[in-house]
């Protein structure tokens, strides 16, 4: 009887992903970078492994919203302490941590379990068109447009 | 007639049941009575995920075929369409594996089901 194969610490190759959030849509563009980053593009997809890439997102600020989710969709987080809940609106967030949008909207999407951190590590977002990171040209050229899903 | 002690045949029960409770949390490897509770519980749990097993691998073959075929610009749900249509029968257990051992094969599998 032969086994399903799982993949090994040793067989798991990392590509890196730049991908240019210019006026795609916030859900639409978490669901790719989600995939890629819990590896399930690839034929050795395991739940128990963490085989995903790495994922470069630019331009982080120009990410388009549908309907009235400028005003209406609101962050929440609590202090812990009595009326500590602090309410921000999406288009508050958007001036000032841009970032955050994205990568909140990812993590959701992101199985619920130690490996979601592990994960998380490996999106870098980013605003403006550039990134710190030097990659080989081949592999950014090639990842741009990664099969939608 | 014999003096019969219970103690003895007590603690032989009470030890298979500890024996099997090894590494569970707090209590419930310690005393005989919650030691039991878990055991039940244990026993049961891994009985019906014995059973779930099967379903779980067969989603991973899906997953991991579908991931493939993607790459080839198909499906999940063309690809195994177009196989049915040709009339290759191959199951999903299979065809995962040759995703990821022989993706060359792979793909010619994905180009021939396309016609």
């Amino acid at each position: 009887m032969m086994k399903t194969y799982s993949p090994k610490a040793s067989e798991i190759k990392r590509e890196w992903h730049v991908i240019d959030a210019k006026d795609e849509v916030l859900g639409k563009l978490s669901t790719r970078i989600a995939t890629l980053l819990m590896g399930k593009h690839k034929a050795m997809f395991a739940r128990n492994a963490d085989v995903g890439d790495f994922v470069v997102v630019i331009n982080a600020e120009k990410i388009k919203f549908t309907g009235k989710k400028g005003e209406q969709k609101m962050y929440y987080r609590h202090s812990g302490y009595p009326g500590g809940l602090k309410t921000i609106s999406l288009d508050k967030l958007m001036e000032t941590k841009p970032e955050q949008v994205i990568e909140h909207a990812v993590k959701g999407m992101l199985p619920r379990n130690l490996l979601n951190a592990k994960m998380m590590k490996r999106l870098r977002v980013f605003t403006g068109e550039t990134h710190p990171y030097t990659l080989k040209k081949e592999k950014t050229a090639k990842t741009t447009a990664p099969a939608a899903n | 007639m014999p003096r019969v002690k219970r103690g003895v045949t007590t603690h032989h029960r009470h030890k298979k049941v500890l024996e099997l409770t090894k590494g569970h949390r707090a209590t419930r490897h310690t005393l005989v009575k919650r030691s039991k509770e878990s055991m039940i519980k244990a026993l049961s749990y891994s009985y019906a995920h014995r059973r779930e097993r099967k379903g779980d691998m067969r989603k991973l073959w899906i997953v991991r075929i579908g991931a493939a075929a993607r790459a080839q610009g198909v499906t999940y749900g063309e690809f195994m369409n177009n196989l049915k249509v040709t009339g290759v029968e191959i199951n999903r257990k299979l065809l995962a594996d040759m995703a990821v051992k022989e993706p060359a094969a792979f793909a010619s599998l994905v180009a021939t089901a396309k016609k």
